[in-house]
């Protein structure tokens, strides 16, 4: 990489880092100011909304799969109501993962070994 | 999952490796496609590892290394990575209130990627005050090694390894879809947020399958914050 490749590099290296950094200082400073005034600290509410609506929009889009077939969107589906199901026994993270990714491989290299027959 | 605190049984340090480790599943197999695609635009095993280490942000990476290789001008290619990492704006203020006043958390921003928010956003409500720096640097510093040793595996054999085995590629990335679901389920504990929820998702997913990967998170979130706000007025309209 030329100098100035680099120069781009650390511009978004450091931009990406205040970009994650900043907002989390305002609010620190935000909640520490209304303590201080002996306000309740409460958070806007709009952020409180955006934060759960965001890990569901990282939801929606980690289920398109890489290539997006008739087999992938099958096994996806599966896979997330058996995690989903898992979920609902357990309450737990790691149970409902393991055997939704299990099931979702499962499918895949089941369907993967019946094409391969039929080639 | 409760948000009421829980006791934990281990160290808070080996508690959030083993809460993180599910992350692996969707972080190893992309990082390994973005070293062989850095490799292939052109750029060092070293230079391809430096670009993990420090940007640390997956979309924008690829972005950057695409960008570089078709030779736009450098300006345009610090800003577009920036707009895509924007996103990332409202995820300290919402872990904030979990977070005491140690310096270090300054520094540790740097792992506070999407999914490691999700996953804190979730966990850090139901561990004691004292345990969340701990529990935290665990989970952040074993997602941050994994993109940098995937990144790395991809760049030396990242073209044979899946060759050999295209389930890396194939079967482990379902393990986001998963760790994402059981974060976000116990949310949609009233009609209002699972709605507010499905939104979000819904909406997401359309847009990726349209082909606007980059902007599918932040448009999507914010039509999800749109439901949320009109399906609240209507109940205090309705006076429900």
């Amino acid at each position: 990489m030329n100098t100035s490749l680099w120069i781009a590099l650390v511009c978004i290296t450091l931009g990406t880092y205040f970009i994650r950094v900043l907002p989390y200082l305002w609010m620190k400073q935000k909640l520490a100011k209304s303590q201080n005034n002996g306000a309740i600290s409460n958070m806007p509410t709009w952020l409180t909304v955006l934060g759960p609506t965001m890990i569901a929009a990282m939801f929606g889009t980690s289920l398109v799969p890489a290539h997006p077939d008739t087999l992938s969107w099958v096994a996806t589906a599966v896979g997330t109501l058996t995690t989903f199901l898992v979920w609902t026994r357990t309450r737990s993270m790691g149970w409902p993962i393991l055997i939704g990714v299990m099931v979702f491989g499962v499918i895949t290299l089941w369907f993967l070994r019946k094409t391969t027959r039929q080639i | 999952m409760s948000t009421t605190i829980q006791p934990l049984f281990r160290s808070p340090w080996v508690q959030g490796i083993k809460d993180a480790i599910p992350l692996l599943g969707g972080y190893i197999p992309v990082a390994i496609s973005f070293g062989l695609i850095s490799m292939q635009s052109g750029f060092s095993v070293l230079e391809t590892i430096l670009i993990s280490t420090f940007i640390y942000a997956g979309a924008s990476q690829f972005l950057f290394v695409a960008m570089v290789a078709s030779g736009a001008p450098l300006w345009l290619v610090v800003v577009m990575t920036l707009l895509i990492n924007a996103r990332h704006v409202v995820y300290g203020p919402n872990i904030a209130p979990y977070l005491d006043k140690d310096s270090r958390w300054v520094l540790l921003m740097h792992g506070l990627t999407d999914q490691i928010f999700a996953l804190a956003h979730a966990r850090l409500p139901q561990l004691p005050s004292e345990a969340r720096i701990g529990w935290y640097t665990g989970a952040a510093v074993l997602a941050w090694f994994s993109w940098i040793g995937g990144t790395a595996l991809g760049a030396i054999a990242g073209g044979e390894l899946t060759q050999r085995w295209p389930m890396i590629n194939d079967i482990l990335p379902f393990a986001l879809p998963a760790l994402f679901l059981v974060l976000i389920i116990p949310r949609c504990n009233n009609p209002l947020w699972a709605l507010t929820i499905a939104a979000s998702a819904i909406g997401a997913l359309t847009l990726k399958v349209l082909g606007f990967p980059n902007i599918a998170i932040p448009a999507a979130a914010i039509c999800g914050a749109v439901v949320f706000y009109a399906l609240k007025n209507q109940r205090i309209a309705t006076g429900y």
